[in-house]
Parts: C-alpha cells; structure tokens; sequence
C-alpha cells in the first residue's frame, strides 16, 4: 500500500539540487582562488588559507548533497519495486524521481570530492 | 485511490464521423499551397526546411575541409594563399559549429519531438518558424562572405586582440554581428523546445515515461539558454570596442584578452556538449528497436543527460591551461574534465547492455550507431589526455587537438545523425533508404574518417601546430599529411553516397510500412506517408514504449478514440498538461500559417546586416521595422480572446481554452527567454569583477564614477514602477480600470524618468567610455539596463492600449502576466546595475 | 575562388619550387623529448595512450560481442552490474588516478626556475620573436629568432606580446605557454640534450601564423658563454652604407652602426643565424636576396616592405653585407 502521492509534491528542482550544489561548490572554490591570489596572496603568495575554505566548502557541500541523495534514496525505495520504475502510476514516476535524485547525488558528490583533491596539491598560487 | 486513467472509447465513432473528423482535421493542418507555402509554420514543414537547410551548410563546410585538406597535402603547397586558407578555417569551423551542429539538432527537435509526444505541434510553431527564418538569412550571409573573400579569419573562437584591433574589414563584423543574431534564433527554438516538452506531452506520460531523446533534447535546450549568452554579451563587447572603440580587451587602455577567452569557452565548452547530447539522444531511441528490448539503465541515461549538462559548464578553463592561470585553477578545472567522462561513460554501457539483453537485428542505423560509437569513445579516451593539464600543455592547439575534436564530434554527433537520418527517413519521406547504398557509404565514410583523423594525434604531437596553412619540410609531416588528404577524400566520397540515397528520385519505390522497424515509441503510430496533422487523436500513455505495450494503440488512435480527434471550430489545437504527471490542463490554440515570422526575420536581419556595413540610419530603420512587426504579430496572433471558455476533449475531459500566469505556455516561454536574458547581463557584471581582479586599482582612483546620486535616484523610481506594474496586475484583475490606467501611466513615467537619472550618472561626472575599461563597462551596464527599460516600456503601452481596445480584460490578462514577469528580471536588472555602478566604488575604496 | 597568390614572382630562378618554404630548422617532436618537461609529458603520454587503447578495444569489443547473434540475452543483473561496474566503478578508480597523478606533476611544472637561473625575455610579435638576454643591472643582449641555452640548466623565460596573442612552444624541450598582451607569462625550460630544435607560435596570430618559428640551439655551457659573448659584441660588416641608404635603419638596429629601429628585429649578428624571417628562409646571401627581394611573397602580411625594385647588384650587396653581420 503506497500513500497517496500527489503531483504537487513532486519537482524537477529538487531532483536537480544535488547538482547545483556541486555548481556552487565549484565556482565559490574557483573565485576564492582566483580572488585570493589575485587581490590578496600575489603570484607567489601562499595558499594554506585558500585550501582550508575549500576544505570548509567540501565538507558543507557533501554534507548537504548526502542529505538530498539519501531522502531521494528513500524516494526510490518506496514500496517495494525495483527499477526500471517505469509503472505510469504516482508510485512509479515517485521513484523514478527518487533514483533519479539519488544518482545525481552520487555524481555531484564525487565531482565535489574531485575538486577538492585537485586542491590538495597547490601550496602556492604558481 | 487515485483516479485511473482515461481508457480509449470502447466502440469506434461510427464510419460516416471518422471520416468527417478525418477531412477537419486535414483542412485545418494542411500546408499553404503555392507561393503561399513558406508562409507555412507547422512543424512538418519547417522542420523539413531547417534540415534541409542545416544540412546545405554541412556540405558546404565540408567541401572548404576539403580545399583546407589540398593545401596541406604537401608541405609548401599554394593551392590557398595564406589569407584564404585563414577564412576557410575560420569559415569552416564557425559553419559546422553555429550553422550545421546546433541548427541540426534544433531542426531534427522540432520535426521529431511533436510526433514523440503526439503532439499536433510544438506551443510556438511560429516562433519555431521565426528562428528558422533568422537561421537562413544569418547563414547565407555569413557564408556566403567568403565568395567575395570579405569572410572572418579570426579562427572560430575570434581572439582579441587579433580579431579587435589587427583585422580590419567586416570579416570579424559579420562574424559577431551574423552569429549573434542566430544566437538569438537558436535561443528562441531552444525556448519552444524546453516549453514543448514539459508542457505538451500527451496525457498520462508522465516523467518517468518520457522518451530518452526527449529528456536529452530538454537538456540540450536548457544548455543552449544559459550558454548562449556569455557568447552573445562576448560578442557584444567585441564588436562594440571594433565599432566605437570602447577598449574592453585592450591592454593599453586597461583592458584585458582574457576576458574574451573566459566569456567565449564559458559558451564554448558546453556548446560541444549541446551538440553532443541530442546526437545520442537518436542513439538512445535506436538502440532498444534493433535490441527488441526496452533500454536498460533508462534512469542511469537520464543521469548522464542532467550530469554531463551540468558538469560540462566547470571545463571552460580546460581551454585556456596554457594562459598562464594559477595551477590551482588548472587544477580544478581538470578535475570537472575529468569527471565529466563518467557519465558520459555511463551512457555507453547502457546502449551495451540493452543490446546485450536483447537479440540484435542488424540494420543501417545501427551499423552507423556501433561506428559512431567506436570512433567517439576513443575521442573520449583522448579528451580524459588533454583534461589533464601536464599533457595539454603539449597538445592543445595542435593537430592533436584537432584529432580529437573531430572523433568527438563526427563519433559523437554525424555518426548518430547519419544512423538517425536511415531511421527515421520514412517519418519525414514515407519511404525507406537503400540498404546497400547505406553500408556503402558507412565503410567510405568510417575507413576515410579514420585515415583522415588518426594520424592528426600524431602529426600534432610531431609539432604541428593547428592552423597553419603550410608546415616544414623533412620533418616526418609530410605522410602523416597526405594520408589525411586522402582520408578527407575517402571520407567526401562516403557523405556524398548518403546524399545521393536521401535525393536519388525514388517515385518508383513502393511506400514503407507503418512502423518499419517495428519500434516501441510514439512517432512511429504515424501514417506513411505522414499527414499534416501529425496524429489523428492524441492518446492516453502508460508505458515508455507504447506501441509495444498498449493493444490497440493503432486503430485506437486511428478510429479517433483518444483525445481531440476532431476540430469542429476549425482551429489549430493540442493538449496542454502538467510538467511532471502529464494530466490535461488546457486546449491550447495554435496560430497558423503567416508571413509575420518570415517578415520579423527579415526586418531584425536587416538590423544586424546594415549594423555590419556601419549603415546606421538603415539599421535603426529595420530595427524600428522589426519591433512594429513583432508588435502587430504578438497584437495578432496570440492572446485572442478565446471564443468559448472551455471545450470537451474527447474521453470526458473538459478543459480551458485560456490560461494566463504559469498556468499557460506563454509565461513559461518569457520566463525561459528571461532566464537567458539574465545570464547575459551577469556576465556583464562578471565582466566589470573580472577588472577588479585583474587590476590593483578598480575602478580607478582617477576616475570619479558615476557617483552615488543619480543612480540611487535611478533605482527609486524603476523600484516604483515594478511595484506599480505589480499593482496594475492586481487592479485589472479586480477590473478597476481606473486604477489600472493611472498605475501603469506613472510607471511609464517613472521609467522614462528613472532612465534619465540612469544616464545622468555617467554623463553628468564625464565618463569617456573610449578613455579606460572602466568608463566603458559603467557605461554599457548602464546602457544595458536603459534598453530593458525602454522595451519594458513598450510592453507597458502595449497592454494600456490592449485594455483600451477591450483585449485585455480582468479575465483575460495573460498578456499582463507575462509584462510583470518580464518586470521581475528587469528590476533585478536595474537593482543590480545600481548596486554595482554606485555602490562597488564604495565599497572597493 | 582565386588560387594563386596575387604576388608576382620577382625573381625567376627561385631556389625553392615550393611557394611557401618553412625551413624545417631542427628537431620538434614532443615524443623526442630533449627537456625535463617534454619528458615527464612524454612518460604520461605513453601511458596514457597504451591505457586508452586497451580501454577502447575492451569497450569496442564488447558492443561488438553485444550485437553478435550467438550469445544469451543478458539478465536485467547482469545488464545492472555491468552499467554499475563498467560505467560507473571502473572509469571512477581510474579517472581518480590519473587525476592524481597528473596533480601530481603540475607544481614541478609550474615552478620558477631557482633564483639566479639565466633569464631571458621573449617577445612575441606578428611573426615573428624578439628575444633579450636579461643580465645583470638591467643589460640586456638582443636577437631575434633565435635561443641559445645551456644545456642541463634551468632556464626562466619572460613571455610577453608586442600586438596578439601568440604562444612560445618548443615541442622537444617543454609545454608551450602563451604570450598576452598586457600580461607577462614565464615558462622554465630544462634542455638535457645537446641540439637544434625548432620552435613555432602554436596560437593563431594572423596571416603568417604557420611563420613564426624559432631555432633552439643547446649547446655545452662554454660554447654557450662564447656565442653570448660574441652576440654582446657590435657587427660591423663592409656595405653598410647601402644598408643605411635604404633606410632599413628606421625599424632594424645593428649594434654599432647608426642603425637603431626598434619596429623590426635585430639584425647585429644577422647573418650568424639559422634563417631570416623567423624561420623562413636561409640567412646566407641567396636566401636574403630572396628575403629582400620577395618578402611579401615569401611571409604574407609582412610590414617589411620588398626590395624587388632594388636594381640586382645592389641586392646582392646587400645581401652581402647582412650575411656577413656574424
């Protein structure tokens, strides 16, 4: 027995959140970089304080998306029905969204921990 | 319990009703004939066009590859001269770029996607016919400069300095000015394509049941709105510092080149995966017909199409790791190129698997699909070298480079358009292509492309560098060249047996079967040869494949058991629903045939035309010309007042003929155009940061700015008049007339007013936009704010004048909605312009 | 479509067939590494590449096994393990690697050179490459097209641009790196292997683009210190007057003489260089009577103005005088 599931519910955005964390992840890290060595660090300053907020991004940014993916996890695992959720019912497209969701989350999730390796390795703005 | 869904009439409509529905429905969606046909705006005629069309610049692309291939046959050839040689590259990469991949994938979206919905058309058809218009007039201008060796020659992405200030003559003007107006057009299909798709589907088709080529194209086209306009500012700023030598990329007057790079590979980088994304979308739908099995992985392909759209807009940087950037940024940039390659991988076992699970049936189309894939995976393969920064310092801007952008996008996008041309020609012709000229072609073209390309990696890591029209002797070049000229050659003669197969007369071969490959999805219940309607009713859908799956789909559909299988009224309609439970919201009215959108292309390009040839006084005419056009087009062809309130669908379902707000198609579509509008004015104001960090003083201590005064003023009173619009909505809504005249009066007022105090800023402490970047940028965001306004002023008096004629009443008042809606992003606009302008000096001092 | 360069030939006994003559000036292969970068690039280059063809051939050759008619349909499991496993795990790990590894290399790469290191500011021009020795206290020596280094020693290049944006590449000795108007870009080079080696412009930068190259010379620390030492010194050469008369002053220097343009290259020791016209031509007399008598035809777009109208004699002369600038 599945609850009722209603259309207004549901949203395209949300299944889209994950990856526009990684978006904002991405672009903060990439102008407090920029900004950093360009207005405050020199091209030969340091970049300690710049690998710690990235640090700080990485951490707030996975954060949020394991939330997202894991309420869209839960999404998926509604009921009991594997996918390829492909029932032209609420239940269905819920979980489908769900999977969806998740996968997302999974992808932008690693993208972020990409990002933040790539930082690891510049000590300096050379 | 939740209402379950309309089934199809038990009992067909009797024999005598059918056919009369049938000859309506005919008459009503039936092309112009005679000259009266280009007035034609449904999709089955202008879909047709624009591949046609895109297709024309494809072969013309390809025969200057081909002279390109002469000269480097050998090394000192001069079969081009050095200057020729530069336009034909230039030309060759900006038509299959601007003129081939992105009209072609919009061409094919616009023919396909209304039969994979069972829609009669898309919601704009003439907007569709609008930017196909555009797509013509700009491609025959732009290519055909160089037949009078007036064409561009700054390389397709057109670096300044070189392309601002040591390239005179209109090559680069037709190239800023001639693009930028079909990046407008480009920006208009890809609005009626995000609209269609989430708006237009056929009841029941919920959004986990739509059509991979669907989800991929929505992708595409929402790529194309937030690509689009870095590229469209860019080209603003260049041609603005060439024509009146405002000195945005010009070092000795604070300046900077890179700031091109940034905007242009911002647009440019997704752009490649714009173009790549709706080529596999037609993978997508081949692979599970000839696989007899519906997709395996259809949530991991949807992955892949949202994460690769997201995902390709961090690579920009990739193009520039030899600019000299911080290796941190090089650093995070590989990373985001790097992970893009996972879902685009992921995509590729999907197709594996299905065809794994299934029993494969050979055919043309997938002979071209396994090509294609073959040869794009190793462009793959090579984009994760060059993603990494250490070997791109080698490789970029070489041969190598041009490798394996050729294996990416002739695997990636002419492999799967050539399998999708053989698969869905009977769609567009009712007759089949030839099996035997198919393979032919495919091993021509497969055998050329490889000899063609593969030894580029190797001659550009031998160093040579990328456009150079001839390369030294005795430096192991020479058979790595020739073989490529060959190859072309090979490969020419491959695309010119697919071109001879679509055009060889075939009225002597016999009609093909409904359905002939026996494929699961909604296009294929089309009648061979195919009827203007597009479907004869619109069905109810369960199931990702419903010709597999739903009994009786065809002769439901035929006998006119589903939905609006007649039109009694005489009207254009389809079916408006949900965005994510496709349930049936409203009965849109489509506009038909008219020469407005052809007239509307004509006048606009006129506008960038004469703008190109510095001809002022003629280019603000056609400007002028073109607003009218559009005025009495929008006056006359949408938002008539509906002639009944509501109308029975067919299957007991009564719905509204009018919808106003995001309820109706028309809010959606400005809200998309504005989405984009915006994206272009933040890269403005990215644009004026971008000096900040790259001068120590900016805005400069010299300068005084446009000071604090004015604009505040400014923004109090364009403040107010968004506040008043909202206030008119409201009040006409309430059918307070008087109240709806005087608050849009004053807003007008108020605009014009807060425009002047705008201008005053600049103008009143002596900002010389030539004199230094900064004067120039306070001066364009300026301008940039007062042209919104102005066009806001427009739509004001639009609907002033709309209610005075009794169009626009409290009921009906979607014209008003899609004004405040516009407001919205303009007040956004003004705010942050003033914020900026007045307020940065501020706080940077 | 015209086809034929619009230039008449001046000369008839051209000494080369072809229109267009590159000189091919030395070694330019990434994968003939005589540099410390082009190295390190070349071992990541090679791995790479034996990795993605075995990544292709097993992709390949599985779509090829999945469209073979003798096989079992693959189980909805077997179609998840293989979407999760192939598209999914594999490409993670892998991609991860060579991520880190290639970060790993990028900071070597981008180091300055050590403090003290020779120094030498490049600068790109349409189309060709001044080139200054920076010594101490701000003495600087001039050529142009050509680079003289140490061999086994780090080397800081200044890159800047006089008009566009070029970018300095020599492919055996390191990664390019473009110059930028308004900006100053360096790029350490570290020859390890005595040699000629050919350099080009590898950013479009106009007309002649595919003509703008560069020869490298490394060469044993001594010889290196003799050739600089000779390049500090003035030329003289007999048949300066006609040199001066013509006015090639006005935009080329030669160390002592009156001649002190500073629109053109140096010419001081012009005729001790490979080839006139960045690569161009040979720098002995034939070849700069060709320079001089075709150069708009031999380097399309040149500012340099032809001297075909020079009655023969006197181009020799010339010719003479600038090959003897050694």
């Amino acid at each position: 027995m599945t609850p009722d599931l209603p259309e207004a519910n549901e949203s395209l955005l949300s299944t889209v959140a994950a990856p526009a964390i990684w978006a904002a992840h991405f672009l903060l890290s990439y102008i407090t970089a920029a900004v950093w060595c360009a207005k405050v660090a020199g091209a030969d300053g340091s970049l300690v304080a710049v690998q710690r907020a990235i640090s700080l991004y990485t951490v707030l940014a996975l954060a949020a998306i394991g939330l997202i993916g894991w309420r869209a996890w839960g999404r998926h695992r509604l009921g009991d029905s594997p996918p390829p959720h492909d029932q032209d019912a609420p239940g269905g497209r819920h979980r489908f969204l769900g999977f969806a969701g998740a996968l997302l989350s999974g992808l932008s999730a690693l993208a972020v921990i990409f990002s933040a390796l790539a930082s690891l390795f510049f000590g300096s703005c050379r | 319990m939740i209402d379950a869904d309309p089934t199809p009439l038990a009992e067909a409509p009797p024999l005598e009703l059918q056919r009369a529905q049938a000859e309506r429905l005919r008459r009503v969606w039936a092309a112009p004939t005679g000259w009266r046909y280009w007035s034609a705006v449904n999709n089955t005629q202008v879909g047709l066009w624009y591949i046609a069309v895109a297709f024309i610049f494809f072969l013309f692309a390809g025969v200057l590859a081909l002279l390109m291939r002469i000269q480097l046959a050998r090394p000192g050839n001069d079969f081009l001269s050095a200057e020729l040689y530069n336009q034909t590259f230039t030309v060759h990469g900006s038509v299959m770029m601007f003129l081939f991949a992105i009209p072609i994938f919009e061409a094919i979206a616009v023919t396909l996607m209304p039969q994979m919905l069972g829609a009669r058309d898309l919601p704009f058809p003439r907007l569709a016919a609008f930017g196909f218009w555009c797509f013509l007039i700009g491609g025959l201008f732009l290519s055909g400069a160089i037949f009078f060796d007036a064409a561009p020659r700054g390389g397709w992405f057109m670096y300044p300095p070189l392309t601002s200030r040591y390239q005179p003559g209109i090559g680069a003007d037709i190239w800023l000015l001639g693009f930028s107006f079909i990046e407008v057009a480009a920006i208009a299909s890809a609005v009626e394509l995000i609209v269609g798709a989430l708006k237009c589907r056929p009841p029941g088709m919920r959004i986990n049941l739509i059509p991979l080529y669907v989800w991929y194209t929505m992708v595409g086209a929402v790529m194309i709105v937030f690509a689009f306009p870095p590229l469209i500012a860019g080209s603003m700023l260049l041609e603005i510092e060439r024509a009146f030598d405002w000195p945005f990329f010009d070092a000795t007057r604070g300046g900077d080149p890179l700031l091109w790079q940034h905007l242009f590979w911002l647009f440019g980088h997704p752009e490649v995966y714009i173009i790549f994304l709706p080529s596999i979308a037609l993978v997508a739908m081949i692979v599970p017909t000839f696989a007899r099995v519906p997709l395996r992985g259809y949530t991991w392909v949807v992955l892949a199409a949202i994460g690769t759209g997201f995902l390709s807009f961090g690579l920009w940087v990739h193009h520039m790791y030899t600019t000299g950037l911080p290796g941190i940024s090089l650093g995070l940039f590989s990373a985001a190129s790097t992970a893009v390659a996972i879902p685009t991988g992921v995509q590729f076992f999907c197709f594996i698997a299905t065809l794994w699970a299934g029993r494969v049936k050979r055919s043309v189309p997938m002979l071209w699909v396994i090509g294609g894939l073959a040869v794009f995976v190793l462009g793959g393969l090579t984009g994760v070298m060059v993603a990494l920064a250490p070997f791109d310092f080698q490789a970029h801007d070489t041969h190598f480079v041009v490798g394996h952008f050729h294996f990416v996008l002739i695997g990636g996008a002419i492999f799967p358009i050539i399998a999708g041309l053989y698969y869905f020609y009977p769609l567009v012709a009712g007759k089949l292509l030839s099996q035997k000229l198919g393979t032919v072609a495919f091993w021509l073209v497969f055998v050329g492309f490889n000899i063609t390309f593969m030894p580029m990696h190797l001659s550009g890591l031998r160093g040579m560098p990328r456009r150079v029209f001839t390369y030294p002797p005795e430096s192991g070049l020479d058979a790595l060249n020739l073989a490529s000229t060959i190859g072309a050659f090979i490969l020419a003669a491959g695309i010119a047996v697919v071109l001879w197969d679509v055009v060889r007369p075939k009225k002597a071969q016999r009609v093909a079967p409904r359905d002939p490959w026996g494929a699961g999805t909604l296009e294929w219940v089309q009648e061979m040869p195919g009827e203007d309607w597009g479907i004869r009713s619109i069905p109810e859908i369960d199931s990702r494949y419903p010709l597999w799956d739903q009994p009786h789909l065809l002769r439901d559909i035929d006998e006119g058991r589903f939905y609006l299988p007649d039109a009694q009224e005489g009207l254009r309609e389809t079916l408006v629903t949900s965005v994510i439970d496709a349930k049936p919201l409203q009965c849109l009215r489509l506009p038909g045939p008219s020469y407005l959108p052809l007239a509307a292309a004509l006048t606009l390009g006129g506008f960038f035309i004469f703008g190109t040839f510095h001809l002022w006084a003629l280019a603000t005419g056609s400007l002028v010309a073109s607003t009218g056009v559009i005025c009495v087009w929008l006056w006359t062809g949408t938002a008539a007042k509906p002639t009944q309130a509501t109308k029975d669908v067919g299957l007991g379902v009564v719905l509204p003929i009018d919808a106003a707000g995001p309820a109706s198609v028309g809010w959606w579509a400005v809200f998309v155009t504005m989405l984009a509008d915006v994206t272009a004015f933040i890269c403005l104001v990215f644009g004026y940061f971008f000096f900040w960090t790259v001068h120590d003083d900016f805005p400069p201590s010299s300068s005084p700015g446009p000071g604090v005064l004015w604009p505040t003023v400014a923004a109090a009173l364009l403040s107010a008049s968004w506040l008043l619009t909202l206030l008119a909505r409201r009040w006409n809504g309430r059918d307070r007339a008087g109240a709806f005249y005087g608050a849009l009066g004053v807003a007008v007022l108020f605009e014009v007013a807060g425009s002047a105090a705008l201008l005053a800023g600049p103008w009143s402490s002596g900002l010389q936009p030539t004199t230094h970047v900064y004067p120039a940028l306070v001066w364009l965001l300026v301008g940039w704010t007062v042209l919104h306004v102005a066009v806001g002023v427009v739509m004001q008096l639009y609907c002033l004048l709309r209610r005075a004629r009794g169009v626009l009443t409290a009921g009906h008042d979607l014209d008003l909605h899609n004004v405040v809606l516009y407001w919205h992003f303009t007040f956004f606009t003004a705010a942050t312009t003033t914020a900026v302008i007045a307020g940065f000096p501020l706080v940077a001092r | 479509m015209s086809t034929k360069s619009a230039q008449p030939h001046l000369l008839t006994c051209a000494r080369f067939a072809l229109a267009f003559a590159v000189l091919p000036l030395g070694k330019g292969s990434t994968l003939e590494p005589a540099g410390l970068a082009a190295d390190r690039v070349a071992t990541l280059f090679w791995v790479l590449t034996i990795g993605a063809t075995v990544i292709w051939l097993v992709v390949v050759g599985l779509a090829l096994y999945a469209v073979s008619a003798s096989r079992r349909p693959q189980s909805p499991r077997g179609s998840s393990l293989l979407i999760v496993g192939g598209g999914v795990i594999f490409p993670t790990v892998v991609l991860a690697g060579l991520l880190v590894w290639s970060l790993s290399m990028l900071p070597g790469l981008l180091a300055p050179a050590p403090a003290g290191s020779l120094e030498v500011r490049v600068t790109g021009y349409q189309w060709w490459w001044r080139v200054e020795y920076l010594g101490a206290e701000g003495a600087t020596i001039e050529l142009a097209n050509e680079l003289h280094l140490p061999v086994g020693e780090p080397v800081e290049l200044q890159l800047e641009s006089h008009d566009v944006i070029h970018s300095f590449w020599v492919p055996a000795l390191g990664g390019k790196m473009d110059m930028i108007p308004g900006r100053r870009t360096r790029l350490r080079l570290e020859p390890t292997q005595v040699g000629v080696y050919r350099g080009v412009c590898a950013e479009y930068c106009g007309t002649s683009h595919a003509l703008m190259s560069l020869v490298v010379v490394v060469e044993e620390r001594q010889a290196w210190e003799r050739w600089l030492a000779a390049q500090a010194q003035p030329a003289t050469s007999p048949g300066e007057a006609l040199f001066l008369e013509q006015g090639c002053g006005a935009c080329h220097t030669i160390r002592g003489t009156a001649a002190d343009g500073a629109l053109g290259p140096d010419l001081t020791h012009v005729g001790s260089r490979a080839s006139v016209g960045a690569g161009v031509i040979e720098a002995d007399v034939p070849g700069l009577e060709q320079w001089l008598a075709k150069t708009a035809h031999l380097k399309p777009g040149v500012l340099m103005p032809s001297f075909g109208m020079l009655p023969p004699p006197e181009l020799t002369a010339l010719a003479q005088y600038l090959a003897g600038l050694r």
